[in-house]
Parts: C-alpha cells; sequence; structure tokens
C-alpha cells in the first residue's frame, strides 16, 4: 500500500506490515485477554494479502484482507506511526 | 518409494474432527485444492469457517503431522484460509449521502442543553437563506425533531427507500418518524449505529446543499457512527454557559478532533433572559461560559442564544422560531449562528479529503 501524505512525502507498508499492526480488539486483545496476534507466530498468505481499503469517516483506513479480516481501523496518526 | 494417493491424504485427514462441529474436517468439505506431486509433495488449502478460528494452529498441526506419517510424503504444505467473506461492515462512502454537499452535525455531549432546538432552528435559518436543506435526527432513544417541526407523520416509500418528511421547507427524518407514538425504542449500542446508518442509507436525500444532524447526547455510539460513515464537514457544539455544561462540551468537541471532524464552533444557549415583567437581564446558567472555553480551546465562538419563552412555545407548536418569530431577539440570534456555520463550512469545503485508488 502506498501512501502520499499531505506534506508530500511518501509511505509504502506491505500487506505483512499492515496485518501484523492489526489494531482491532481480536488481533490487540480486549479486557485483559491476549489478542491473537500475540498468540499465532506466522500468519497464512491470504492473512497477509491485501484485498481492499476503503476510508473511515476522515480520520482512518479500514483495511480488507483476503482472509476475509477487516476489522481493523487505521488511525492515519496509526500509519504515520507504523512508517516512522 | 513412490507418493501415496489423494485418497491416503483424505483418509490420513479424516482422522481430524472439528471439536466445535463435531465431524471429521475432510466431510466437512474444509480440504480444498489438494495436490500431491509425483515427488511425494503434498499441498492442500484447510479452508475453516472463520480466520478466527481457536483451533486453527492446532489443525494445521495435526494436518502436516497426519500428512507427514503417510510414508511417501517428502513435504507438507497446508494454506490456511477461512471462507467467511465479508464485505466492509459500511457501506462505502460515495454511497453514503452522495448527493449532499456539506454535512454539519450538531452535538453537545451533555443532554438538556438544547442541541434540537439549536439543530431546528440552524437547519430552518439555513434554509430561510435559499439554501436546500435535510435535518437528520440522530437522536434514536428521544427524538425531538417531530415535535418541533410539527412533522409527527409516517414516511413514504418508494423503490425500497424511504422519503424524507417535508416540513417548513426541509426534509427530515426522525426514529421519531420510523417508531412513532410513547413505544420507546428500545436498543443496545450496535442497533444505534445501524439505525443511524440507514437514516443515511436507507433515506433518499436526494440534491441537498446542507444536511444538519442532531447528535444525541454523548460521545458514544451515535458520534462515532456518524464520524466513520460520512466525511462530516464540521461539528458545532452546543453548551449551555455553567461551568457543568461546557466541561462536558469540551469532551465532546475533543472526541470529534480525534476523529478529525472540524470543530465548526461552540455555541452558547440559555445565555441571559429578560424579564417580562420587570425586562431586567437574567443570567441565570451565568454567562459567557461557552465564549471562554472556546478561547481556551482556539476554537471560533459562534453566538449565544438567549433563553425565550417564545422559543420553547414554537418548538412546542412545532414552528422553529425563525419562522414563526423572525423579529424576536432568539430568532436573529439563529440567524447569525447560521451564518457563522455557513461560513465556516464554505472554509472547509476547501479541504482535500484523502482519495484511494485501489489496483
Amino acid at each position: 500500500m502506498e501512501i502520499t501524505w499531505e506534506d508530500g512525502s511518501r509511505s509504502t507498508l506491505s500487506g505483512e506490515q499492515l496485518r501484523w499492526a492489526c489494531p482491532c480488539a481480536e488481533c490487540r486483545g480486549e479486557a485483559g485477554m491476549a489478542g491473537r496476534l500475540s498468540r499465532v507466530k506466522t500468519l497464512s498468505d491470504a492473512e497477509l494479502r491485501i484485498r481492499d481499503v476503503t476510508l473511515v469517516g476522515q480520520y482512518a483506513l479500514q483495511i480488507a484482507f483476503e482472509s476475509g479480516h477487516a476489522t481493523g481501523i487505521y488511525t492515519f496518526s496509526l500509519l504515520r506511526h507504523l512508517v516512522a | 518409494m513412490s507418493a501415496p494417493s489423494s485418497q491416503q491424504v483424505l483418509d490420513a485427514l479424516g482422522r481430524i474432527k472439528d471439536p466445535d462441529l463435531g465431524r471429521d474436517v475432510v466431510s466437512l468439505g474444509m480440504i480444498k485444492e489438494l495436490d500431491v506431486s509425483p515427488q511425494g509433495k503434498v499441498s492442500f488449502t484447510f479452508e475453516l469457517t472463520t480466520p478466527a478460528c481457536p483451533v486453527r494452529d492446532r489443525f494445521k498441526s495435526q494436518a502436516e503431522d497426519a500428512v507427514g506419517e503417510i510414508p511417501g510424503v517428502t513435504g507438507v504444505e497446508v494454506r490456511m484460509t477461512a471462507n467467511v467473506r465479508p464485505a466492509f461492515m459500511r457501506p462505502k462512502p460515495s454511497e453514503v449521502l452522495p448527493g449532499v454537499k456539506q454535512t454539519i452535525a450538531v452535538a453537545s455531549g451533555k443532554g438538556g442543553v438544547g442541541k434540537s432546538t439549536v439543530a431546528v432552528n440552524l437547519a430552518a435559518a439555513l434554509c430561510k437563506s435559499g439554501a436546500s436543506v435535510g435535518l437528520l435526527d440522530a437522536d434514536i432513544y428521544g427524538p425531538s425533531v417531530p415535535v418541533m417541526t410539527g412533522s409527527k407523520v409516517v414516511p413514504q416509500q418508494s423503490n425500497g427507500r424511504l422519503l424524507p418528511i417535508d416540513a417548513h421547507g426541509m426534509k427530515l427524518m426522525s426514529f421519531g418518524h420510523i417508531n412513532p407514538g410513547s413505544e420507546p425504542t428500545i436498543y443496545r449500542g450496535p442497533m444505534v449505529g445501524k439505525a443511524i446508518e440507514a437514516m443515511m442509507v436507507q433515506v433518499d436525500w436526494g440534491q441537498l446543499d446542507y444536511l444538519v444532524i442532531d447528535l444525541p447526547p454523548g460521545t458514544g455510539d451515535a458520534s462515532l457512527t456518524l464520524a466513520q460513515a460520512v466525511p462530516l464537514t464540521g461539528v458545532a457544539i452546543v453548551c449551555t454557559p455553567q461551568d457543568v455544561a461546557t466541561d462536558i462540551a469540551i469532551k465532546a468537541l475533543q472526541m470529534f478532533r480525534k476523529l478529525n471532524v472540524t470543530p465548526l464552533g461552540l455555541i452558547e444557549n440559555m445565555s441571559w433572559y429578560v424579564c417580562p415583567s420587570c425586562g431586567h437581564r437574567h443570567e441565570i446558567f451565568s454567562h459567557g461560559g461557552a465564549e471562554s472555553a472556546a478561547k481556551r480551546l482556539g476554537v471560533p465562538f459562534l453566538g449565544a442564544i438567549p433563553l425565550e419563552e417564545g422559543i420553547r412555545e414554537d418548538a412546542d407548536s412545532g414552528t422553529p422560531v425563525v419562522i414563526s418569530r423572525p423579529e424576536s431577539a432568539g430568532a436573529k440570534a439563529f440567524v447569525e449562528i447560521a451564518s457563522q456555520v455557513a461560513a465556516r463550512t464554505s472554509i472547509q469545503s476547501f479541504r482535500q479529503l484523502p482519495v484511494i485508488n485501489v489496483h
């Protein structure tokens, strides 16, 4: 995924990077429970391939992966943090 | 040693049982694209019913072990997938309010500060200025727009979509139209989000210059759904002057800032009261709280609205005060605030929304 920021700088993020950074409750864990990403060591190719991206309001992107996983809402600041 | 047959592989995999479904994974149709190379390399896809399958990793190692033990197998490749292919949980932004130029949310954080009164009069004032205006009442639990606009009618349907109700030149939609009478709407949070989304997607709003959205109190489901579903032009925050109201208004404003929604400014309601018998001006809820809060937060102060019996009477009888008593101090205040809001939204229309290209 390529991003052109408002300041003109460009970043590239792979599906793999994004999948492992998924901020959703299932992946990160919630209420003291460990999330899925801390329990697994590998993810299949379909989990890492981006299928679609959509804008959430004006603050984030929702990324859908080939596996069907689409619950992660990646805020612009998270994305910026990932490429920093 | 020769390579095993596909049937040998399936027999081995057939010993793996799905603990939830109580059957073996082969008869459940979870094994797909099985391939056995002449060199004894076995590869197949293990299709789960959900990517969140709790025994996913166990399945994978069981499959690798079961196949690996077959004589003649030189390698095993298991591709784990899931056949749940949900679309995005929300409609694509282009499908939400396609004909609406500007969406303005009216929020407060705190209840009872006059959000709906402000929203109705703001919409009516924009409408009077010649714009085409819609008003969406996003308060699912306590819809006030039908009473305040004298529009307690059930919406008509056309081509499977709801038609907004026409009143005072505006297009309206409220859950009070959809679920009229005294029956309460008893919904948990996710249902509130769905209801608000439906009022945007399943209502034929047509072409509008402004859609004013009256939000319920709070910084939860309703506001979040709205800020996620549409790129809001901005949000106007209503509060009364006293600290207990401004403190909560600030929370609401900061919530929208976090969601990258531009604060159009603060509106002070119930700012003063002129006693009809003595003619004195009383500042019942204090005065100037919103203006000083706006300064502190670095957002515009959009104006103050007096506490007037006429505003309340006309709201109860179903005509916004800007239409029924345009000469009153309250109506003039609303008109001034509406022009401030319109000016701020015009500035916003030059903003650039992110563009997404999917290849």
